[in-house]
């Protein structure tokens, strides 16, 4: 009993270790969390394992700055060539989970006219939205009115979860769209 | 009538997590707090009261801790959880060697204090709830006023830091009965990414973040705020440990 105890507590950290190839000592994908994605469904932070992928961190009644960030990406995509783009996926998490309910994920996805089969938007819980932003390196703070005061960056993740690059710039940052192109190049040989 | 009971959960809990036996988690007031860190434009900061832990959780409670999650061992922590001087005072005997088991656990990332945290049903504190308990000295809750207990902060941040760490609990509690949220180690919080505005770069903390401060003349504070807000959820470092907080029940 103690051992599984033990076994039950290392859960929340440890991602399970199934027939996959392991994760990367140093992949984000070793965070285990539980998402909740616009089509309401749980989902950990590798759900698009196996694509190199844009992740950032925002919230959905924000005024300007998360709206600039999602176009940013947006251009950021619209600079690669369409095959390169089909292999991106980009994941949105927000950290106002309360307010940011699957039906308004699912309207924010909407209002921006995101490729649906590429593009996640999902919310976290307090606690695991503070790991991911440790993790990231984005700061956040939740204000008395329930906006947020934050920071925005732009993580890219190969396809196993290993960060590439990073951008605050949310437009012309020539050295992050140089390393998106070889992240969503064809891979050799093929 | 409900306090008694509350009491008896709280003995059984206390019995349950046979590590936090010998820091056991005491109440902190609520309080307004005139901080540093204006939340917008207030002055004051109504902070909840809390229970913290009575001193930084010691090498021999993390041993402990180790030996029911073998992934915090030691060189098993993920890159993604911890830098490469993780745990790194650590020998053939852990935490439980006779020099270092009372003295404050450091060289932890802010993610294996987390995950301690969590094992003991806690949590890391928030920056304000922080600073509320330590605020204190031995006879009143906010000592931050009196310039003689200000500069006996200020001459333990200015000492070498080859000094080397004592035991806990060797100082004077303050007024909750806490120990050495001063003299001994820096302390992670929960929201130490988060304590500047999101544009304040901490490099340049010192010349545009001071004006918005209030309480300009704390300087302990500030550098506080600096050391804590330039470090990175990997971060591990020679004085920098931590120690649970649980909400009140």
């Amino acid at each position: 009993m103690r051992l599984l105890r033990a076994l039950l507590l290392a859960l929340p950290f440890v991602a399970a270790a199934q027939s996959t190839p392991a994760i990367p000592p140093d992949s984000v994908y070793q965070l285990s969390l539980r998402l909740t994605t616009q089509a309401g469904t749980a989902a950990g932070l590798d759900l698009q394992r196996g694509h190199p992928v844009l992740l950032s961190m925002f919230y959905g009644s924000c005024p300007a700055a998360c709206p600039m960030l999602i176009t940013g990406i947006k251009v950021y995509e619209s600079h690669l060539d369409e095959a390169a783009r089909a292999r991106l996926r980009v994941l949105m998490v927000s950290f106002d989970a309360a307010r940011d309910t699957p039906d308004k994920l699912q309207a924010l996805a909407r209002l921006h006219r995101v490729d649906a089969a590429r593009w996640t938007f999902a919310s976290a819980g307090d606690t695991d939205a503070r790991k991911l932003a440790a993790l990231l390196g984005v700061r956040y703070r939740r204000q008395p009115d329930g906006n947020f005061d934050h920071s925005l960056l732009i993580t890219l993740l190969d396809a196993d979860g290993r960060v590439l690059a990073t951008t605050a710039k949310i437009v012309g940052d020539d050295a992050f769209l140089d390393k998106l192109r070889g992240a969503t190049a064809a891979p050799p040989g093929k | 009538m409900c306090g008694r009971g509350v009491m008896a959960v709280l003995a059984l809990l206390g019995a349950a997590t046979a590590a936090a036996d010998g820091n056991p988690y005491l109440k902190v007031d609520g309080a307004e707090l005139p901080t540093v860190l204006p939340a917008g434009k207030q002055v004051a900061v109504t902070v909840r009261g809390f229970m913290l832990q009575r001193h930084p959780v010691t090498n021999a409670e993390f041993q402990a801790f180790v030996d029911t999650h073998p992934q915090w061992r030691p060189g098993a922590a993920a890159a993604t959880f911890a830098d490469t001087g993780y745990l790194g005072q650590w020998g053939a005997a852990g935490g439980n060697a006779p020099a270092i088991a009372a003295q404050p656990v450091t060289r932890v990332s802010w993610f294996a204090a987390e995950a301690y945290c969590e094992a003991q049903n806690a949590r890391l504190p928030t920056w304000y709830e922080w600073e509320l308990a330590a605020a204190a000295n031995a006879s009143q809750r906010d000592a931050r006023g009196d310039p003689a207990w200000r500069q006996q902060i200020l001459d333990w941040y200015a000492r070498p830091a080859g000094a080397g760490l004592a035991a806990v609990e060797q100082a004077p509690a303050n007024v909750y009965g806490l120990h050495d949220l001063h003299g001994l180690v820096w302390e992670w919080v929960q929201d130490f990414n988060s304590l500047l505005p999101a544009d304040a770069d901490p490099e340049q903390f010192c010349g545009s973040g001071a004006q918005n401060l209030q309480q300009k003349e704390n300087y302990a504070v500030l550098m506080r705020v600096a050391m804590l807000g330039s470090l990175h959820a990997t971060d591990t470092g020679h004085t920098l440990g931590f120690r649970c907080a649980r909400d009140l029940p």
